[in-house]
């Protein structure tokens, strides 16, 4: 008997609460070894019970863990902000272009915005063109009736300069009309 | 070394879209048959440090096996990315740029070095050029001889009094 004591004690440690807390204990009683003898029969088959109930249900079941979208918490309420999370899944870093596809693709859209540009510059150029060709005419007809003005001005006062010449003729004219008048003076050799 | 990234691949080709136009698809376009090689082979952009290099596809390929740090260079230098992101062409892009250039400007030899100098272009020295080149637009200005000189834009000083 004092051989299994020590190992009974050992064993029974964890339930060794349970006697007492069964219904055939006296409560009050003082724990003595002749007491302790007496009860170490209950507590085995205790201990039994308790083996093939656990033996019965197996292994510890493991607790479901919920994901955050099963619990439907709020986003912001997360430690990490909601932009910063990335997808899991995808590839870290840098997406390199390497295909000529994509490539060409990236190429497009390039040239499309270029050629706009050019294609303004240039329809803005031939506007501010037509724009410098238009004051052109218009300084040269401008030019051209200047001039016409000056001509005229200038055939004015030629004609005006003419004008009492004609008057200064008109008088020899005078008298040569009555000259005319006269007989013509002849000569005769004869 | 690596491939371009999308935001890398845009402002690199915006850059050289201005000299090109649209003849820039032949530079990716563009095949080169090798006798070992069965199929051809094609150029590629990669990226070593900040510097863009135009690469034969076969060899960017073989210079995976050299460690980033020991790779200096490998294929012709475009030019690099600034700390910015923008993009800087370098001198020896041009022999790429040149054959596909949209706007050219052919210089006599009499103004060929003071240009070389730093001097701009004056319409004395003008040979010919393409016509309807507007304002501020990239051109490759080329010598009489069809040597491609330097690659700038044809902004007003560029291009002396009267252009």
């Amino acid at each position: 008997m004092a051989n299994t004591k020590p190992s009974n004690m050992a064993k029974s440690k964890p339930s060794s609460s349970k006697p007492s807390s069964k219904p055939g204990s006296k409560p009050g009683s003082k724990p003595s070894g002749l007491g302790e003898k007496k009860r170490t029969g209950k507590p085995r088959k205790a201990k039994e019970e308790v083996k093939t109930s656990r033996e019965k249900q197996g292994p510890k079941k493991k607790r479901r863990t919920y994901t955050e979208k099963e619990l439907g918490i709020p986003t912001l309420n997360m430690i990490t902000p909601a932009g910063v999370q990335k997808p899991s899944g995808k590839k870290k870093g840098k997406v390199f272009v390497d295909d000529p596809d994509s490539l060409q693709t990236i190429l497009a859209m390039v040239n499309a915005e270029k050629e706009g540009q050019i294609e303004s510059k240039m329809t803005k150029a031939r506007h501010m063109e037509e724009i410098r060709e238009a004051r052109r005419k218009e300084a040269e007809a401008r030019h051209e009736s200047k001039r016409s003005k000056l001509e005229e001005t200038k055939g004015e006062l030629k004609r005006q300069k003419k004008r009492p010449s004609e008057s200064d003729s008109v008088k020899p004219e005078g008298e040569d009309s009555q000259a005319r008048g006269k007989a013509k003076k002849r000569v005769s050799f004869g | 070394m690596r491939p371009l990234t999308e935001s890398e691949t845009q402002t690199l080709f915006t850059k050289l879209a201005n000299y090109t136009g649209r003849s820039l698809t032949n530079l990716i376009t563009e095949t080169i048959t090798t006798p070992n090689s069965k199929t051809p082979d094609r150029h590629v952009f990669r990226i070593q440090g900040c510097r863009v290099y135009y690469v034969r596809e076969s060899i960017a390929n073989l210079a995976t096996s050299v460690a980033r740090d020991n790779l200096l260079s490998l294929g012709t230098c475009i030019g690099k990315f600034t700390k910015t992101g923008k993009f800087r062409l370098h001198v020896t892009a041009l022999d790429i740029i040149a054959p596909h250039a949209r706007y050219k400007v052919w210089v006599k030899p009499n103004g060929e070095m003071p240009f070389l100098y730093g001097g701009n272009v004056l319409k004395a020295h003008v040979g010919r050029w393409s016509e309807d080149c507007p304002e501020h637009q990239g051109v490759v200005v080329m010598a009489m001889n069809d040597t491609p000189l330097v690659s700038r834009s044809s902004r007003s000083g560029f291009l002396g009094n009267g252009y």
